[in-house]
């Protein structure tokens, strides 16, 4: 079953990364800002020194990074094609998306299954990615780290998209976070999943008995990547359905927290990418981009928010909303300026 | 090096709302760097119906080094050097945060002109006013108000000239020659 499902991916990843190519190259040429560009650049760099100086085995996401069809490893692969999938489920239809996680996990939906024909060529991808995500429902607990480092090598390639998906959806996200902890499954109750239930709520009744299916099925997901951006664009294609989050959430912070990320650093006024706007280096929840918090701490070292000095220690609060994942990248985006 | 294009979008967002906030920022000259404020006297304070105009210089680090202002505009208050000009305001200095911009630093100077703090003087001559005769202190700041802070036409000035004695189109040009200034004018009509 998982050398299968790898063997399947493997073959669909040329047709599906020209399109999603195809979908980011667009977004580029949207794209004013030179300095975007550069900021990119040195943030990539300074996520590969910070991977390569992890450990060994890294060495080969470095590769990838570059080129991640020809190197990609087994896992890296499925990593790198769920993301380059997803950004062209979006592209189609929100019904189209609906009927794939439907025709993978319950035959009740199959009457919808006339969208999925009409979509020819978005079978492929979709039939895999939903297969390589079953498969690998195994492995998540037990390496979870590297399937992280996997994750975010892959991201890389995507990162603008993200960036952009990320600035229209910040709010939505944050709703699916507060709605979290309520959910048996704090750690890895996706959003994405999240949005699977609700999608399937109208449609029929079984929906709250299938929902811990769809959280495992998908958990593969968060663990290989955390900051998988895919997930926020489909967020995006959904969002009448955040009121219905909220209610189940009931979360004051979900609240709390999509108020206060704003779209670009208050302090370069550039647009905040999706590192940035996960980053919370202070506990009064300014937020600022990673190269003004680092010019901050060459000086003074105090938030433009409250005035105190930063602690060097990110905070802990924000992260347990996101179910881990956060967690490990605040620590990460804290140590690269104290290293730096 | 400036900031020259958040430096860009604050003067954007500034000059959106002149008609709710009262207050505008514009370049001096070409560059960036040497702004000209402009903040209305608060109401309800001595210097209600002047028009103040702040002169704003911006560091290299900014917006990470506060800009450095000061009253182009004469003003009488406590915290603010009848002389020169000079503001105390904490934000200006160790309380600046890079999250403030040129406007909400104009709007604190507002502030301040309606909530002096004579503990923390720049101008004691005036703090010492302000503590012990309040009135007093109160109708110099009007009447500076009155003679510095308010724009007056130029029809204004050439009729107040010309009713001195002196003939129109030689006020006039004067006038124009000195920039508007009236004091000005008058000396070089009389040592014409």
């Amino acid at each position: 079953m998982h050398s299968d499902s790898i063997a399947a991916n493997a073959s669909n990843i040329p047709a599906a990364s020209s399109n999603a190519k195809d979908f980011v190259k667009k977004k580029r040429v949207n794209r004013s800002a030179k300095l975007k560009q550069c900021k990119l650049d040195a943030r990539r760099e300074q996520w590969l020194s910070q991977v390569k100086n992890k450990s060994g085995k890294e060495e080969s996401n470095g590769g990838t990074i570059g080129q991640p069809m020809a190197t990609a490893g087994n896992r890296m692969g499925r990593a790198i094609e769920k993301l380059e999938i997803r950004p062209r489920v979006e592209e189609e239809n929100d019904g189209g998306s609906v009927h794939h996680y439907s025709d993978s996990e319950s035959p009740s939906n199959s009457p919808m299954s006339h969208t999925g024909s009409v979509l020819g060529g978005n079978d492929s991808g979709t039939n895999s990615s939903s297969s390589s995500s079953s498969s690998s429902g195994g492995c998540c607990s037990g390496s979870m780290s590297e399937e992280d480092e996997g994750g975010e090598g892959g991201c890389l390639d995507d990162w603008e998209a993200v960036a952009d998906a990320l600035a229209a959806t910040d709010e939505k996200q944050q709703l699916h976070i507060g709605s979290a902890p309520v959910d048996k499954n704090i750690a890895h109750f996706d959003s994405q999943s999240d949005v699977d239930i609700l999608k399937e709520k109208p449609e029929n009744g079984v929906s709250v008995q299938r929902a811990p299916v769809n959280c495992r099925a998908w958990r593969p997901d968060d663990a290989f990547r955390p900051q998988s951006l895919p997930n926020l664009s489909k967020q995006y294609s959904f969002p009448m359905n955040s009121d219905r989050h909220y209610g189940c959430g009931g979360s004051v912070w979900g609240c709390k927290n999509a108020a206060s990320i704003p779209k670009s650093c208050p302090i370069c006024y550039e647009d905040l990418d999706f590192t940035d706007s996960s980053f919370l280096p202070c506990s009064c929840g300014f937020r600022l981009c990673l190269f003004c918090h680092k010019r901050i701490l060459e000086e003074d070292g105090r938030c433009p928010g409250c005035r105190k000095q930063y602690n060097y220690d990110p905070v802990e609060g924000e992260a347990t909303l996101d179910g881990g994942s956060l967690t490990y990248r605040l620590g990460r985006s804290c140590s690269m300026i104290t290293r730096s | 090096m400036v900031d020259l294009t958040r430096v860009q979008k604050e003067l954007q967002e500034c000059n959106k709302d002149v008609e709710v906030s009262g207050i505008r920022v514009a370049p001096k000259a070409d560059s960036l760097i040497h702004l000209i404020g402009t903040i209305p006297g608060p109401l309800g304070t001595p210097y209600e119906g002047g028009t103040f105009n702040i002169d704003i210089t911006l560091p290299d680090g900014y917006p990470f080094e506060p800009p450095k202002m000061r009253f182009a505009t004469k003003v009488w208050h406590p915290n603010i050097s009848s002389q020169s000009g000079a503001i105390c305001l904490d934000i200006l200095k160790d309380q600046w945060s890079p999250a403030l911009t040129i406007k909400t630093a104009l709007l604190s100077l507002q502030a301040l002109l309606s909530a002096p703090a004579p503990d923390d003087p720049q101008d004691a001559v005036v703090a010492q006013q302000y503590i012990k005769d309040q009135n007093t202190f109160i109708s110099t700041a009007r009447y500076w108000t009155e003679a510095f802070a308010k724009a007056t036409g130029v029809e204004e000035k050439v009729k107040r000239l010309i009713e001195m004695g002196f003939p129109e189109d030689l006020v006039r040009s004067i006038l124009e020659a000195v920039g508007g200034d009236e004091n000005l004018a008058l000396e070089k009509l009389c040592s014409a």
